[in-house]
């Protein structure tokens, strides 16, 4: 019922797919990415970067999630960095193990060279 | 049909065998997300036993009912089947479910669900269960060959079953292992982090964004009470109602108009944390559920509360706050407190050297207003006094020659407010009257010049009053104007007292504009002829309203009383009996306002 805004912003470069969010990452947030990760991964795109830029703040449900994108993407031998992360996400990040199965980079070109 | 061989049967064992080690493998592999693995499991679930059609049904409790987690092939992923508690009980006490020939207790239940069995194709169900508890249930199509069920294939899909169910207790575990870290970092990190932040808007908007976030909730706010105001006003939020960015609620009014101000009210007076679902307060907030916890001071005093609302599950449902949700919450709040304090205190430290800095401004910009000298008139003895006291007055006076060489002016003034507001004020008085005295005018014109400049340069309704004494020596006449000013007194040598501008005046300067002044006074000017031994005494309301500590105040009558007792002395005597006489009165009482005093004495 609260006004959760969560967008996901597509772009496709020669080799990757570029996920750029802009909201709270929770459940609907979440939910809303993961499936445009399905769509992504289920038409053969298995180099992905999420860009993080925009979102601020990330709940539990919202690294579950994430976790589950990852696990996807092992599943097809895909691969996912991350990039433009906030302090407190990026230490989550770290904290969570999530840094152990994806790359976190500090901008989206740092991030799509090191796929 | 075809007899099975022997060696069939074990290349099928073998086979069998293989899988549930697969399957075993897959649950321990670390791919702990079941929403991921369900397909895989379900693959090898339809391999071993070979099936062509199924799926995995996972049961939600928040919503009472089964829904896909996994299909082959793809089927519809919106399809639900609702069930009781007594279905479930049901299904808790079967094995593998026959679905065309179920036990009597389940028989209407499967009739009524009929149209999702035929989307499903399911011929046969297992239910997933570890103990008591439902977890859902593999549905299965008809067998590949055989078409029938045999024994041995029911023990296979009971063992499937069992891993499977494992496999998603499994997740389930990994999840709340997950959750339950990132909550513990989170504490901790918040920890770190909130020791470092000292700007209160900045603390405030992580506060809540850690509360939100920790709590899988959706929204949050923090609401602080104004220990001056006496109100509890909204700091700052995330994604509640917007409306609520004006809320302020008086704590200690007993007016209840809503049920949501009875319940901030109750949890900020009482201390007590609050899980609500009464509608009107969920409505007023935006959300549908909200956890309100109080943030107590250092000295039990209560800063506020901290609010979350809609906790999160997943699949978009809303879930109801758990008392060990209000647990961490409390812990929460107890650190953001301390957070708070220590921002505020680090504020206030701010501002007090800031106002410490200001104030040595002002005090050097007041010290350099007052004349250091007195001046040499002839048949006249003159002589100031300034004690700063506390907060920078604005105290002023001053004598200022005319340019005829002949005529002296003193004045007295005090700037309404403290600090350098005040200082600056009569900086711009004292610029204004020597130019205005240079150049001659009439008392009049003086005044109004003087009241324009102090208007059009002051701000926030600030003022001065004004006490400006034009000395003849030749002729021992002294003209007198007033605006506003503590009324000079007057000890004649006989004695007898008198109070000048009590009749004559108007207003203190800069308190309205030039066109409103002849409309609320007249400033006429009031002579009076002095004679030897006479004494003119000028001060400010900081002598007259010194007080003591029983809060009286020094007065007039007092003031006259001791002037009446020095006015035979010099200046120097009059000026330190007097100051002595007030400090005498203010005992250890404690005065704010400058001392200044200026008294002139014919010889």
């Amino acid at each position: 019922m609260a006004n959760n805004k969560f967008d996901v912003e597509i772009r496709h470069t020669s080799d990757c797919a570029i996920m750029k969010t802009d909201g709270y990452l929770n459940s609907p947030g979440g939910e809303s990415l993961a499936e445009a990760a399905r769509e992504l991964i289920d038409k053969g795109n298995i180099k992905l970067v999420i860009n993080l830029e925009q979102t601020r703040l990330i709940n539990s449900i919202g690294i579950s999630i994430l976790i589950e994108i990852i696990e996807l993407l092992e599943e097809r031998d895909g691969m996912l960095n991350f990039c433009s992360l906030t302090p407190v996400i990026e230490r989550t990040f770290r904290m969570m193990g999530i840094a152990q199965h994806a790359g976190i980079f500090p901008d989206e070109a740092s991030a799509i060279n090191n796929l | 049909m075809r007899p099975v061989s022997a060696e069939e049967t074990i290349e099928r064992l073998i086979f069998s065998l293989s899988e549930l080690e697969q399957l075993g493998e897959t649950i321990i592999s670390g791919h702990g997300n079941f929403n991921v693995s369900s397909r895989t499991y379900l693959r090898m679930i339809l391999g071993t036993l070979r099936v062509t059609n199924g799926a995995i049904l996972r049961y939600h409790p928040t919503e009472n009912h089964l829904s896909i987690e996994a299909s082959i092939p793809e089927g519809d992923k919106s399809l639900v089947i609702p069930v009781t508690p007594d279905e479930i009980t049901a299904m808790l006490e079967s094995s593998i479910l026959d679905l065309s020939n179920p036990p009597p207790t389940l028989q209407s239940f499967l009739n009524q669900i009929c149209p999702q069995l035929k989307a499903l194709g399911a011929n046969l169900w297992a239910p997933l269960k570890i103990r008591d508890e439902f977890l859902g249930v593999i549905s299965l199509g008809r067998l590949f060959t055989t078409g029938d069920i045999q024994a041995w294939d029911r023990e296979l899909l009971n063992v499937l079953a069992n891993q499977t169910s494992i496999a998603i207790v499994y997740s389930r575990m990994l999840e709340n292992t997950r959750v339950e870290k990132f909550r513990f970092f989170t504490l901790s990190d918040m920890a770190t982090q909130f020791s470092r932040l000292l700007d209160t808007d900045s603390l405030e908007e992580e506060l809540v964004n850690h509360a939100v976030s920790l709590l899988d909730a959706s929204a949050g706010g923090l609401i602080l009470m104004d220990e001056l105001t006496r109100r509890l006003e909204m700091k700052t939020h995330f994604q509640l109602n917007p409306e609520l960015e004006t809320l302020s609620i008086p704590i200690d009014s007993n007016c209840t108009q809503h049920p949501a101000i009875s319940m901030l009210r109750k949890v900020t007076t009482q201390g007590t944390t609050q899980i609500c679902t009464d509608d009107k307060t969920v409505a007023l907030f935006g959300v549908k559920n909200l956890l309100v916890v109080p943030m107590h001071g250092r000295t039990e005093s209560v800063l506020g509360v901290l609010v979350v609302g809609d906790k999160e599950g997943r699949g978009g449902v809303t879930l109801e706050f758990t008392e060990e949700n209000c647990v961490l919450l409390e812990a929460f709040a107890s650190q953001a407190s301390v957070a708070i304090e220590n921002a505020r205190l680090y504020q206030e430290a701010l501002e007090a050297r800031e106002l410490r800095g200001e104030m040595e401004e002002a005090a050097k910009i007041q010290e350099g207003l007052i004349p250091d000298t007195e001046p040499d008139i002839p048949g006249y003895d003159v002589r100031g006094y300034y004690e700063p006291r506390g907060a920078v007055g604005g105290d002023y006076f001053d004598y200022i020659q005319e340019p005829n060489g002949s005529s002296w002016v003193l004045v007295i003034a005090d700037a309404s407010g403290k600090g350098m507001q005040a200082a600056l004020m009569m900086a711009t008085l004292r610029a204004g009257l020597y130019s205005e005295v240079m150049r001659e005018q009439d008392l009049q014109s003086m005044v109004v010049a003087l009241n324009s400049l102090l208007y059009e340069s002051s701000t926030d309704g600030k003022y001065a009053t004004f006490f400006y004494a034009r000395l003849q020596p030749e002729t021992d006449w002294l003209t007198c104007l007033h605006a506003g000013h503590n009324y000079p007194l007057v000890v004649r040598s006989d004695g007898s007292c008198e109070w000048l501008g009590m009749k004559t005046g108007g207003v203190p300067l800069g308190m309205f504009p030039g066109d409103m002044l002849s409309q609320i006074g007249e400033y006429e000017p009031e002579p009076i002829q002095l004679h030897s031994g006479d004494v003119v005494l000028f001060y400010t309301d900081g002598v007259t309203e010194t007080e003591n500590p029983d809060n009286d105040q020094y007065g007039e009558e007092r003031l006259e009383n001791i002037a009446k007792r020095l006015h035979r002395t010099d200046t120097n005597e009059i000026l330190a009996g007097i100051r002595d006489d007030v400090l005498e009165f203010q005992g250890t009482a404690q005065q704010f306002d400058d001392l200044a005093l200026m008294v002139l004495k014919k010889k």
